[in-house]
């Protein structure tokens, strides 16, 4: 979060040679292979980095925790280790595309994605781009896109650490991250991780008879490993032969909610995914094609029978890109999808389905300061084409261009997009109810705003961005239960629009050996059902439950020497429970801190010794009804580093 | 920088403090002869079930009358039913397994009754003895259930007897507990004097309601079953009729059988208070027939698909609850004897029944 605006502001900006074709450079000896980022189609959208030294503070936990202590974001969130779904601009769990190394990695059967199996050390780089992006990132990026990539570290030599991990309420795990160029062109990089928890805290429960205290029952992560390892393999000198792969394996008990009593209930989500892809980058033009396999397990089982489901994703993708003139580049690409499904809710046959989809990506700056981009994309799904979502970009330097050496530079930027979320596998053919006739949810989002850099020296910079926002989703589906039998089906029912704005301001300060930042920033989101149908009985004109209406975070960012200090503090407005806007989650006020401290070895070694503390101020809040947050919790890492 | 960080905290601690009211207003005293109060569920595992009190008097709604209370503290996940003995409240809460007891003036909580399994629906012959019934085992395999007999004086379960699988809505009736065994074909008889299984009635498939008439005789809606896998994919197969049954406890083999058609599973027998009108639900709709019937009736009474319905005995007033789904808040509509509908007030998520006292 801390990197949001220089995030931006790089990713951004164009070239002043757009020849280029892009920012990204893989140095390689005396050859640079550059390759192109979707993210320079994104013109005028908001991008939130999580820049690599925050995700080295949190590189045993998961994508939920680093979320929630360090972005305003809204998550929902069912307790450590629990679910959690992410609601990017009041938008539901199922329209945040997230996308691994470029490919969709949304669970198909549910479209959506636990936060709290994605390990944040699997990823070297995170962002986040809120706003509907169809045309980039296809379905799903309704609300937003999350962005997981996993790269090597092409500096000569080995370089790695090992970390152990201890914390409150029986926390334990160990990292592990090594990167090492065996030869000039091959670059090995493999990153693995292990945790569990008892999540056995205490909390209080108000009863008639007064507050009384209880321990969490049946909430631990039994375990939780990760492993990812990355090959690159430089090919000539324009080649660049990748291969990935992601393995989780997470084992948990879930935890069924306070009132109700004794249930053990258990969950076992394993997911492999393997990517093999080939780029090509030369002077004016580059293509990449990828294959990439995927199958994830999720198997659930309480006192009754179990029910499990094993998708595996087969998926091709092949893109081009070539520059247009000095000034723009124009990007065209295919993909396919193909989803074998054996789902106990499907019936005992497997269930395959097939996707695909086309897009044209166009970026021009007709002048160094005026930035466009124009995307489409085009899906085919089994009951027919899927809305065609196209994407408009602008971004204009009323002053100076942010990268440019000016002490200020301001930015305009806008776009305007729609986007579509193809029905789920649940939805389509789990047995009752699935739906087959379930048309794709459709978006439409405008955005607009500004990005601000003033810079008083080389050691102090100030850097703000607003953006305000209003985005429709129709058809948005809904499962409800038929007034004849009974079953629960989904069915296309409602509109619903969510606007707001987002500020942030970071205030950097680079002074001798120190190396300190401060940032705020405020969400106003502002989410409601605005029209349904008949069957929708849900009122209209209501806050959507779980969607706080204001969200803020005050964090800082402090190096000096060794040292290391980053806090916390994030505000959450009340959050309704359901539909009706009437029962609520009250507001929060959350402390979280990190201290660390490197200390160099003998022979290239350093050890770092991390500190971090969660809910400092212990307050006593429920993160979800009848889900009791933990209280205070420390934790503690001690991390040995080599290069 | 500094300057303006003091009053943004400031700012960010507003937003944490502007909840919206809750109502914690306390819980009006009810005259006993215009109190009803409503069941909600709650939504599954968020713990918020709930009993609404109104008062037909001045139209008076308590959406949540035990948080209301009790400071603020929550009444469990799924409020199945509740009973009434001696002016106290006996509420049924089956994720939490246990009876929370309240005095009905002030609805202050007086005891809970914990060690129940799956509890369902109370019944009490007095204000020392109460019975309620648990189901035993998982859904994919359920066991036979247990009527346990409860210390209405200790708030404790004395003794249990086993009775047949998933047991429902039981009456008192002459001495006698008669259990309807909803996953069987019977209904399982206890002597109230020594507190065992006198006797097992057959009667048809899945009996989950029963009422008694005027005459003496009891009424046992039968659901017929629709067997679904017990696994997923849940198929959904028709494997007997729903049967209304009649009989005299003095001789339980003589029995009447209405049988309904297989479109549908009928469900929630209701008697009214001069004991001679049943209501039931059925395909949607809600029924009503007379005693004295010898078949069903063809037409509805309310074309309305209810999850809750019952009489008020005091003025044979109709109530229905209505649950659109349990993601919003549901509502009861008030219906005079006719069936013509009155009014309807907003309560807590998925309403399921109605106590009148």
């Amino acid at each position: 979060m801390l990197c949001l605006l220089a995030g931006t502001a790089h990713a951004q900006t164009a070239p002043p040679d757009s020849a280029r074709l892009g920012q990204r450079r893989h140095r390689l000896g005396e050859v640079q292979v550059r390759a192109v980022g979707p993210e320079r189609f994104a013109v005028g959208s908001t991008r939130l980095e999580l820049d690599s030294a925050t995700l080295s503070q949190y590189r045993g936990g998961n994508l939920a925790d680093v979320l929630q202590a360090r972005t305003p974001l809204a998550l929902k969130y069912y307790g450590p280790g629990q679910l959690a779904t992410i609601a990017l601009r009041g938008t539901s769990a199922q329209h945040t595309a997230v996308l691994w190394n470029g490919l969709n990695i949304m669970l198909p059967t549910l479209g959506q994605n636990d936060f709290s199996l994605l390990t944040v050390g699997a990823s070297t780089s995170v962002a986040i781009q809120p706003g509907p992006a169809a045309a980039l990132y296809g379905s799903g990026a309704v609300g937003g896109a999350v962005l997981l990539n996993s790269a090597p570290d092409w500096r000569p030599g080995l370089r790695g650490s090992v970390q152990a991990d201890a914390g409150s309420f029986g926390l334990a795990g160990g990292s592990l991250a090594a990167t090492r160029t065996a030869t000039p062109s091959v670059a090995v990089r493999v990153a693995a991780s292990y945790r569990e928890a008892q999540n056995n805290y205490t909390y209080t429960l108000q009863e008639a008879r007064g507050p009384v205290r209880y321990t969490l029952q049946n909430a631990a992560l039994r375990h939780q490993w990760s492993l990812s390892p990355d090959v690159a393999w430089r090919i000539g000198q324009a080649g660049e032969l990748t291969a990935a792969a992601w393995l989780t394996d997470v084992d948990r008990e879930i935890q069924s909610g306070v009132n109700i009593v004794g249930t053990q209930a258990r969950e076992r989500d394993q997911s492999r995914r393997l990517v093999l892809g080939y780029r090509h980058v030369g002077a004016r033009q580059q293509w990449t094609v990828r294959g990439a396999w995927f199958e994830d397990i999720l198997n659930y089982r309480d006192g009754g029978a179990p029910s499990n489901s094993r998708v595996r994703t087969t998926q091709a993708q092949a893109e081009h890109t070539s520059a247009l003139g000095a000034r723009g580049s124009l990007r065209l690409g295919a993909e396919a999808q193909h989803f074998a499904a054996r789902v106990d809710g499907y019936g005992s046959t497997e269930i395959s389905e097939n996707r695909a989809a086309a897009f044209a990506l166009l970026r021009y700056d007709p002048r160094p300061v005026l930035r466009l981009s124009a995307n489409l994309r085009q899906a085919a799904l089994p009951a027919g084409l899927a809305p065609l979502t196209p994407t408009l970009g602008l971004e204009w330097d009323l002053l100076a261009a942010p990268d440019s050496a000016a002490a200020q530079a301001l930015t305009f930027k806008a776009s305007a997009a729609r986007s579509y979320r193809a029905p789920t596998l649940n939805e389509r053919y789990w047995r009752p109810g699935g739906n087959p006739d379930l048309r794709p949810e459709l978006g439409i989002g405008y955005e607009g705003g500004l990005r601000h850099r003033r810079a008083w020296s080389r050691r102090l910079a100030l850097e703000s961005e607003l953006t305000a926002f209003r985005q429709d989703v129709d058809d948005w589906v809904q499962w409800l239960p038929s007034a004849s039998t009974g079953i629960w089906s989904p069915r296309n029912l409602r509109r619903v629009r969510s606007q707001g704005v987002e500020a942030s301001t970071a205030l950097r300060l680079r002074q001798g050996r120190y190396d300190g930042r401060v940032q705020v920033a405020y969400h106003y989101t502002d989410t409601r059902k605005t029209q349904g149908s008949a069957a929708d009985s849900d009122p209209v004109g209501v806050q959507l439950a779980y969607v706080p209406l204001h969200q803020a975070s005050l964090s800082t960012d402090q190096h000096w020497r060794g040292w290391l200090l980053s806090t916390t503090l994030a505000f959450t407005s009340f959050r309704y429970i359901n539909a009706s806007g009437t029962d609520f989650l009250p507001g929060t006020g959350l402390l979280g801190a990190t201290l660390g401290r490197t200390v160099q070895g003998p022979a290239n070694t350093s050890v770092l010794l991390l500190l971090q503390a969660t809910n400092l101020l212990n307050q006593s809040y429920f993160s979800y009804p009848g889900r009791p947050a933990p209280p205070r919790a420390i934790s503690a890492s001690v991390r040995l580093n080599w290069r | 920088m500094r300057k303006h960080l003091i009053p943004f905290l400031a700012g960010l601690a507003l937003l944490a403090a502007c909840d919206p009211k809750t109502e914690e207003t306390p819980v009006p005293v009810t005259p006993p002869t215009y109190g009803v109060y409503i069941l909600s569920e709650g939504q599954f595992g968020v713990g918020d079930g709930a009993v609404s009190v109104f008062n037909k008097s001045n139209k008076a709604l308590t959406p949540d009358a035990f948080g209301s209370a009790n400071n603020g503290a929550k009444l469990g996940d799924v409020v199945q039913s509740m009973g009434v003995q001696d002016g106290r409240g006996y509420i049924v809460v089956n994720a939490s397994n246990k009876i929370e007891v309240v005095n009905l003036t002030d609805f202050k909580s007086v005891a809970t009754i914990s060690g129940l399994t799956q509890p369902r629906y109370f019944t009490s012959t007095s204000g020392t003895r109460g019975y309620v019934t648990e189901w035993r085992g998982p859904y994919t395999s359920y066991l036979p259930g247990v009527l346990s007999i409860l210390n209405l004086t200790t708030n404790t379960v004395t003794s249990r007897v086993t009775v047949g699988r998933n047991p429902e809505k039981l009456l008192a009736l002459g001495g006698k507990i008669y259990v309807p065994n909803s996953l069987d074909n019977t209904i399982s008889v206890i002597d109230e004097a020594t507190g065992t299984l006198a006797s097992t009635i057959t009667v048809a498939d899945g009996p989950s309601s029963l009422v008694a008439d005027k005459d003496g005789n009891v009424w046992a809606l039968c659901s017929g079953f629709v067997s679904y896998l017990s696994v997923p994919p849940y198929t959904l197969t028709r494997i007997s009729n729903g049967t209304l049954v009649r009989f005299n406890p003095g001789s339980p083999t003589t029995q009447l059988k209405l049988a309904f058609p297989g479109t549908a599973s009928p469900g929630k027998l209701r008697v009214n208070a001069a004991k001679d009108q049943l209501y039931y639900s059925f395909g949607g709709a809600e029924y009503q027939i007379s005693t004295a019937a010898t078949a069903l009736p063809t037409a509805p009474f309310i074309r309305r698909s209810f999850t809750g319905f019952d009489i008020d005995p005091r003025d044979n007033s109709i109530f229905a609850a209505v649950s659109p789904s349990y993601n919003s808040n549901g509502r009861f509509i008030r219906y005079q004897a006719t069936g013509a509908p009155i009014d309807s007030f907003e309560v807590k998520v998925g309403p399921n029944g109605f106590v009148f006292y």
